[in-house]
């Protein structure tokens, strides 16, 4: 590249349309989406070896209550639906209105991690760990804490994200596109709760 | 409200689609007609979130492709490139 190329790229401002036809901020948070993304991806691929390899994998039914794992999911479907108001209602360009629901979506959160945390003191209380559980295969301690614990951070980040926003938007300091940005990670951590869900409580 | 009708007609079908799962994931269904259906439930609540949650209904095919086929093909390849050795291991551990 010539020295008049690169001047021309240094000055560039990175304004107007990706080629994707979005926002740069916004095919920025895609990419950290699918790269988020082949992480769990690579996580749940793990899992799922370690269910094939092990002759024996613990009865769920005898370590979960499925009905506490469905308000789990049920609280955080529903933060994801308050945050898309939000998003709707910052594109109209009620920030008041945005901003209540972004503190809703991080109730939400809140009340998602708590029972969480709520979740693994009862496991770890019974004996559960990385290495080894009371309930037969030591990886499936390790799988249970690295998967809902990677996911846990996820929904602690979203969380203080949102916490910020909600701040920057009562400020005047935050437009519609970065409630939007907020809202698409947000809508991340509900996704990969989706396939958690099914792969690890269901199947 | 009208202008969130959408959203939380998503979050209903999501809400049923998990209830409809729970309660089959629960039954004494055969595992060989729970899997399939499980995971068929779990894509569908996954295009209801990035289709309308994510809005990429409105992004540019390429886009929404990069996003679905990249993270969905690449999970399954891994989980391919595996899983025989994962089997492997099970027919040894049971010898």
């Amino acid at each position: 590249m010539s020295t008049l190329q690169t001047a021309e790229v240094l000055q560039s401002p990175w304004e107007g349309r990706s080629c994707f036809g979005t926002g740069w901020h916004k095919l920025m948070m895609w990419v950290f989406i699918i790269t988020d993304g082949l992480v769990f991806a690579g996580f749940l691929a793990a899992y799922g070896f370690l269910r094939m390899a092990s002759p024996t994998w613990p009865d769920r039914s005898r370590i979960f209550h499925l009905e506490f794992i469905a308000v789990m999911t049920f609280i955080l479907i529903t933060s994801s639906a308050t945050m898309a108001c939000a998003v709707g209602a910052a594109r109209l360009g009620r920030r008041a209105r945005a901003r209540q629901f972004i503190l809703l979506t991080v109730l939400g959160g809140l009340a998602f991690l708590g029972m969480q945390a709520y979740e693994w003191t009862k496991l770890i209380t019974a004996g559960a760990s990385m290495s080894s559980n009371p309930w037969g295969p030591p990886l499936f301690g390790a799988s249970f804490f690295t998967i809902t614990g990677f996911h846990g951070a996820h929904v602690l980040s979203g969380v203080t994200l949102l916490s910020i926003v909600a701040i920057r938007l009562a400020l005047g300091r935050t437009r519609a596109e970065g409630v939007e940005l907020a809202g698409l990670y947000w809508h991340f951590v509900d996704l990969v709760w989706v396939f958690v869900f099914t792969l690890f409580y269901l199947v | 409200m009208s202008a969130y009708k959408n959203y939380w007609l998503t979050w209903l079908v999501l809400l049923f689609v998990t209830l409809g799962m729970i309660f089959v994931g629960t039954s004494s269904v055969s595992k060989w007609f729970l899997l399939p259906l499980l995971l068929a439930a779990m894509l569908v609540k996954a295009g209801l979130i990035g289709g309308n949650f994510m809005h990429l209904r409105k992004e540019r095919l390429a886009l929404v492709l990069i996003v679905t086929l990249g993270t969905l093909l690449v999970g399954v390849a891994l989980f391919a490139g595996i899983a025989p050795d994962g089997a492997r291991i099970f027919e040894l551990s049971r010898h």
